[in-house]
């Protein structure tokens, strides 16, 4: 079964995407068109993949590393729980059918 | 790939797969770009990612492949050829670009996205085995295997691996060398580590990182020949590094990083203006309506300042090939990014936004005896770069107040207690 999300568009558009396993959650994005500009090309050096996620799935991730914690604090519309940069995180099919909002941009 | 070019139908035609390449092809698809899009590619494999040839791939248990830019489903399912060819030439009179194996593709539009190639060493010498350089896929495989060899011949001792130039790549790999227990010699003209792109603090900050991991500097080093010993036939493999100063020093392995090239000889061949690096406007648009330029090989004015730069980052790479596919599509480019440059040296990271000039007012934040710290350069009163070490806590906000061109209060922005957002102030009247 693939996995599938829902992704949230910064205009409120909802995309069905399939989540490829040797794929991070921000290359999924990308390849799809979604606008995420992903400048650093995952290497957790920019916050232009920011993305919100719900609750249970951000809880299920675990803590944020220290760049990523750095980098998300300031970034614009940072939520204590919930912020992320969709390139640290992982394929897993547990992801099926998760909600993924983009963050706005800046 | 496919090989199958046809030649009479027309299409949006790029030269080179870098970050500028693939961005163009990707930008006019995600426009609505329905034409065809051919991706010239001289590699021949999977547009890749960079960075890591000289971080992560160099290391001890690196990964045996590389990042793909982009999956193969990627390339195939927007329709993008890619096409395994060197480009030769281009005929501006019948929209041909020529294939050094004698395929000619027309196009409607041409990308030149040709990048840069290392500079390289001139000295006698330089031709001996051992003697390398950084760019590409194969040459990081090359240089990995240097490092660290094979069981059986790598003996008892340690490797000597003398690094040519103090730049970010030099040190990416004299921080890999260290790594693999190579003793490592760093050899550097000027009197400081990365001298071009940052300031004296953040300098002797990572000459100290090294340092403490075994690597031995020299600055004020010319480097005058490289000395093996040959055989009859001429071939043979780097001993020793001879320095001006006549000093000697022993090399089993040398990397030059004494920078890059742009790769502008196809442009100037067909009459483009070019003059270290291909001239491009902020569309990307070169002397012919037809023909654009991005990435590594391109020479324009400084958004910030009127300056003409080149600058060899994937910021400036990705925002090249966004203006093209707006222009070629007819839409309105997006603001671009600030120019940003990272390196990872010993597991620290600088990474700067904007673009320092040396005569820069410079204005430490946060102390570097603790391995984080941060530096504001500015330029007339307002920022125009900011270093961070260690820490990314100030990038975000840095790239910001450079957008800005923010005048800022040097007290507050010195107080690392603060948020760097938090010292933006009005120019004092003495500083207007």
């Amino acid at each position: 079964m693939p996995t599938t999300i829902i992704a949230v568009d910064r205009d409120g558009t909802r995309h069905s995407l399939v989540w490829d396993e040797d794929q991070t959650l921000m290359e999924t994005l990308r390849d799809n068109d979604l606008p995420v500009l992903a400048s650093c090309g995952g290497t957790a050096s920019c916050a232009t993949c920011h993305v919100y996620l719900e609750e249970p799935v951000a809880a299920r991730l675990g803590e944020r590393s220290a760049d990523e914690a750095e980098l998300l604090a300031d970034a614009e519309g940072f939520r204590e729980c919930g912020s992320r940069l969709s390139c640290q995180i992982g394929h897993d099919a547990a992801h099926d059918g998760i909600l993924v909002e983009l963050a706005p941009e800046g | 790939m496919r090989e199958n070019i046809q030649t009479a139908s027309p299409a949006v035609v790029i030269v080179g797969s870098g970050h500028a390449g693939v961005g163009v092809a990707a930008g006019l698809r995600s426009r609505g770009w329905e034409g065809r899009i051919v991706l010239i590619d001289a590699e021949g494999q999977l547009p890749y990612e960079r960075p890591p040839l000289s971080k992560d791939l160099l290391v001890p248990g690196a990964p045996a492949e590389p990042v793909p830019m982009r999956k193969e489903s990627w390339f195939e399912s927007r329709g993008i050829e890619r096409v395994h060819g060197t480009a030769a030439s281009i005929d501006r009179g019948r929209r041909e670009v020529r294939l050094a194996d004698g395929r000619a593709l027309h196009y409607v539009k041409l990308i030149l996205a040709t990048g840069s190639t290392p500079r390289r060493l001139t000295v006698p010498g330089a031709d001996l085995d051992g003697v390398l350089m950084l760019k590409t896929l194969p040459d990081a495989r090359r240089l990995a295997a240097e490092l660290a060899p094979s069981s059986d011949t790598a003996q008892d001792a340690a490797r000597h691996v003398v690094v040519i130039g103090a730049g970010y790549i030099g040190l990416e790999v004299a921080a890999a060398a260290a790594k693999h227990g190579c003793r490592v010699t760093v050899l550097e003209f000027q009197d400081r580590v990365m001298s071009r792109v940052t300031s004296e603090p953040v300098s002797r900050f990572f000459e100290g990182l090294h340092g403490r991991a075994g690597t031995e500097f020299r600055f004020g080093a010319a480097v005058t020949a490289l000395e093996g010993t040959r055989s009859p036939d001429g071939a043979g493999r780097v001993e020793w590094v001879v320095t001006a100063d006549g000093a000697r020093h022993r090399a089993d392995v040398v990397v030059a990083g004494i920078g890059v090239i742009p790769e502008q000889g196809l442009a100037a061949d067909a009459g483009l203006e070019a003059s270290d690096g291909i001239l491009v406007d902020a569309g990307g648009r070169t002397s012919d309506p037809d023909i654009y330029a991005a990435g590594d090989a391109t020479r324009f004015a400084s958004l910030y300042d009127g300056a003409s730069q080149r600058l060899e980052c994937i910021q400036n790479a990705r925002a090249q090939a966004e203006a093209i596919a707006a222009d070629i599509t007819g839409q309105a480019p997006p603001a671009p990014e600030v120019p940003w440059f990272w390196t990872v040296q010993h597991g620290v990271r600088l990474q700067t936004a904007g673009v320092r000039h040396p005569d820069d007012d410079v204005l430490l934040r946060g102390d570097p005896a603790n391995g984080k710290f941060s530096v504001i350069y500015l330029r007339g009163g307002r920022v125009a770069a900011v270093d961070t070490v260690g820490s990314l806590a100030d990038f975000n906000a840095g790239k910001k107040l450079v957008a800005q061109r923010a005048t800022i209060d040097p007290s507050l922005a010195a107080d690392p207690s603060l948020p760097l957002d938090q010292a933006i102030a009005p120019l004092e009247p003495a500083a207007l």
